[in-house]
């Protein structure tokens, strides 16, 4: 059996027509800054209607098309377009390849469960498309890889659905660490106060005749349906992804990534339990011990001992060797000796603000720079949380080598950094 | 459930076998010595073996704990109490805090003050009465039985079911501990007094493959998580039966037996594993793809093949 997805046949499924995956990869004109951006929408829940209304609100776009495999919420996404633009006249589609194969479509966002992310951006990059893509990254480690080969080699533009990252408090975050106020930071301790619920043992069903079942599952074990491990709750699910921790992970980890660019990973020890009480396997609650160069990382599923951390439903806390930085998303407390503030007006605000996740996207797309969650920076950010998992699933410690990304004297563990898609999704 | 179970159960079956008998029972007492048995330091030692048996004779010595852990099992053993002999027997416990994570079963002479049903001998100490009060003369051989089936507890003496409790609905039971080790308490009546013990035996029931996967269709998650545990540490027999739960109808046995199977393939794929478990492992799975699985199943299989063969490399 081959283990990998190995990126040969991964791309030729992709790119050159086989039974299942027809269109054809090739260059396109790039849009012009002063161009209108023409966008569709892959995935159509409750996300993907954030992407909706995010992008539809731009001047400079046009959302043309609209793709779900659940016919009804197709048609609840039209009827939100029509409802917030009513000029837009969205070609609706229950296959994403059809949008592929459009050559008038600039860009496409990506809220496809967890399984499709690498597949839908690697194709979307093949057939010229710029992709703004929800997180995680990717399924597998291995996905991440190959989605960065595959943008380097099509010259794309990918952002990374990370919208906190915009935010005023991380850019503080970032400035206030990077000034060294704090001293060297030698610990960060990141958690996310929740875990994946077992959602009981429901019996499997038929899937219902609006719902492309098997397009679901796309490259993932086939399965019989029900609805819980579909809508909603798909991320409960080791076969779709990883849980409440793959969920949250890259918010969280973003701030310690922005601020301190932790290189040079070694160890990875996860320690948890799946729920006892439903079909859900992924962690109910999980904490892990990282060793980057210079810097422990913790993650907890309980908040850390700190202060005010336990008022807090996910954070960060930065220990510095002069002073700590407790933060979330939108709030931040400095502590150094006995001095509690929010900020601290002498370090300078060097760090360009973003006008905003989604323009920096657009932004990107037109000039055909870096977009600020681009590819190289959330994978580097994204291969703890997939390491932890495989740690957690094996009940033990990897050794890990940041250079060659493969764990040490662990052949399985190994094996775990990808999965071969199910056919014809893998070819 | 609380988190100290997994790893308590995945040292579980660590005892040696003297000597396994048709009925499923292996001694745990091998006449001479207090082999695999254990009595923590800080205490005088309150255990030997006399003439062929075990005696605690000093008075409020270390405790003498099995080195192995227990979850469901039936303990056999015979005892002999002195005229106010006072002892007992702990199970399901972690040694550093018997009481806390165990119970003890009673083991007492009639002495004065008289004590109730709730602390007599065979009573779950202070938590669940006798319902039919043993033979309690001293000085004579007894035989006891106790038995730890999932939530089910029940005490034997002399051939005579005394006591039956329910872990899942005892109040002072339900926060306990469900495997652990098995102890006897040392004598803690006056100086002089003993208690001795022999013939102690022990019928592992999470070793028995049928028994451990009745435990993945119980309604107790409890019981279910520490069905699994076994089940991973049994490791291969179980491949089998698991590969065929998986295409049951229920849902929950289905559920427990996807994630036994991948625990024990990831166990197997350890570093450290031998070669030999690692092979044998690989040939079980393969069995079981032979035995026509689901199409699902089989998919199952094959992918933890390839992990289990990745590790073969």
């Amino acid at each position: 059996m081959n283990q990998k997805i190995g990126r040969r046949s991964f791309l030729k499924a992709a790119g050159t027509g086989l039974a299942g995956f027809p269109f054809l990869a090739h260059s396109m004109a790039r849009v012009a800054p002063s161009d209108r951006i023409r966008v569709a929408h892959i995935g159509t829940g409750s996300r993907g209607n954030v992407h909706i209304k995010w992008f539809s609100d731009f001047p400079d776009v046009d959302t043309v098309a609209l793709c779900d495999v659940d016919s009804v919420r197709l048609a609840n996404s039209v009827k939100l377009l029509a409802s917030i633009k009513p000029a837009a006249k969205p070609d609706t589609y229950s296959d994403f390849r059809r949008i592929l194969d459009r050559k008038d479509i600039d860009v496409i966002t990506c809220a496809t469960p967890d399984h499709w992310h690498a597949l839908v951006a690697i194709m979307a990059f093949e057939a010229g498309k710029d992709v703004y893509g929800e997180k995680p990254l990717s399924f597998s480690l291995r996905e991440g890889q190959l989605m960065e080969k595959a943008l380097l080699r099509h010259h794309a533009v990918f952002q990374l659905g990370t919208q906190i990252h915009a935010g005023e408090n991380y850019h503080r975050v970032a400035e206030l660490i990077q000034s060294g106020v704090l001293g060297k930071i030698h610990t960060v301790r990141l958690w996310k106060n929740a875990g994946t619920r077992g959602l009981g043992f429901p019996p499997n069903a038929a899937p219902p005749a609006t719902l492309d079942w098997n397009m679901w599952l796309g490259p993932a074990p086939y399965a019989e349906y029900t609805p819980v491990r579909c809508h909603g709750s798909f991320r409960s699910f080791f076969d779709y992804s990883g849980g409440v921790f793959a969920d949250f992970w890259c918010h969280i980890a973003d701030v310690m990534f922005m601020s301190l660019h932790p290189a040079g990973l070694s160890t990875i020890d996860a320690r948890g339990e799946a729920p006892d009480d439903g079909i859900a396997d992924t962690p109910k609650w999980i904490d892990v011990d990282f060793k980057f160069k210079d810097l422990n990382v913790y993650w907890t599923t309980t908040p850390p001992q700190v202060p005010g951390a336990d008022k807090m439903s996910i954070g960060a806390h930065f220990e510095g060797e002069k002073g700590t930085l407790t933060c979330d998303y939108e709030h931040r407390t400095i502590r150094i000796g006995k001095e509690t503030v929010t900020d601290l007006t002498e370090v300078p605000a060097t760090l360009p603000r973003s006008p905003g996740h989604q323009r920096n996207f657009l932004d990107a797309v037109k000039s055909r720079g870096l977009p600020e969650s681009n590819l190289a920076y959330v994978r580097k950010m994204t291969i703890p949380m997939h390491l932890a998992l495989i740690s957690f699933r094996l009940k033990r410690k990897l050794l890990w080598d940041a250079e060659k990304e493969q764990v040490v004297g662990d052949p399985a563990a190994n094996f775990l950094l990808s999965r071969s898609n199910r056919k014809p999704f893998d070819c | 459930m609380t988190q100290h179970l997994i790893p308590i159960l995945f040292s579980m079956f660590t005892v040696s076998v003297f000597s396994q008998t048709n009925d499923g029972f292996t001694s745990l007492f091998n006449g001479k010595d207090l082999t695999d048995w254990t009595m923590l330091p800080g205490k005088a030692p309150a255990f030997k073996v006399v003439d062929g048996v075990v005696e605690t004779r000093p008075r409020n010595g270390s405790d003498l704990f099995t080195v192995g852990r227990f979850g469901n099992f039936i303990f056999r053993f015979e005892y002999l109490l002195s005229k106010v002999g006072n002892s007992g027997v702990l199970i399901r416990c972690d040694p550093d805090n018997p009481w806390g994570t165990g119970v003890e079963v009673q083991l007492l002479a009639p002495w004065t003050p008289y004590r109730d049903d709730l602390h007599c001998t065979g009573s779950v100490y202070g938590h669940v009465a006798v319902t039919n009060r043993p033979d309690e003369t001293t000085g004579i051989w007894h035989q006891m039985e106790i038995k730890c089936d999932r939530k089910r507890i029940t005490v034997s003496v002399d051939g005579k079911l005394t006591t039956v409790a329910d872990a899942g609905t005892v109040a002072g039971l339900k926060e306990k501990h469900l495997a652990g080790a098995i102890g006897f308490q040392s004598n803690h009546s006056k100086e002089g007094e003993f208690a001795r013990f022999r013939n102690i035996k022990i019928r592992n029931l999470d070793a028995e493959p049928e028994y451990v996967k009745a435990g993945f269709y119980d309604d107790d998650a409890q019981v279910r998580t520490l069905a699994c545990a076994a089940a991973v540490a049994l490791g291969t027999p179980m491949i089998d039966p698991l590969a065929r739960m998986m295409d049951e109808d229920n849902v929950m046995a289905r559920r427990g037996a996807k994630q036994a199977l991948f625990d024990i393939v990831a166990k197997a794929t350890a570093p450290q594993t031998p070669p030999a478990d690692k092979k044998a492992v690989a040939r079980s799975l393969k069995t079981s793809m032979k035995a026509k699985p689901s199409e699902i199943t089989a998919v199952y299989l094959k992918w933890l093949l390839a992990m289990i063969q990745s590790a073969e490399r």
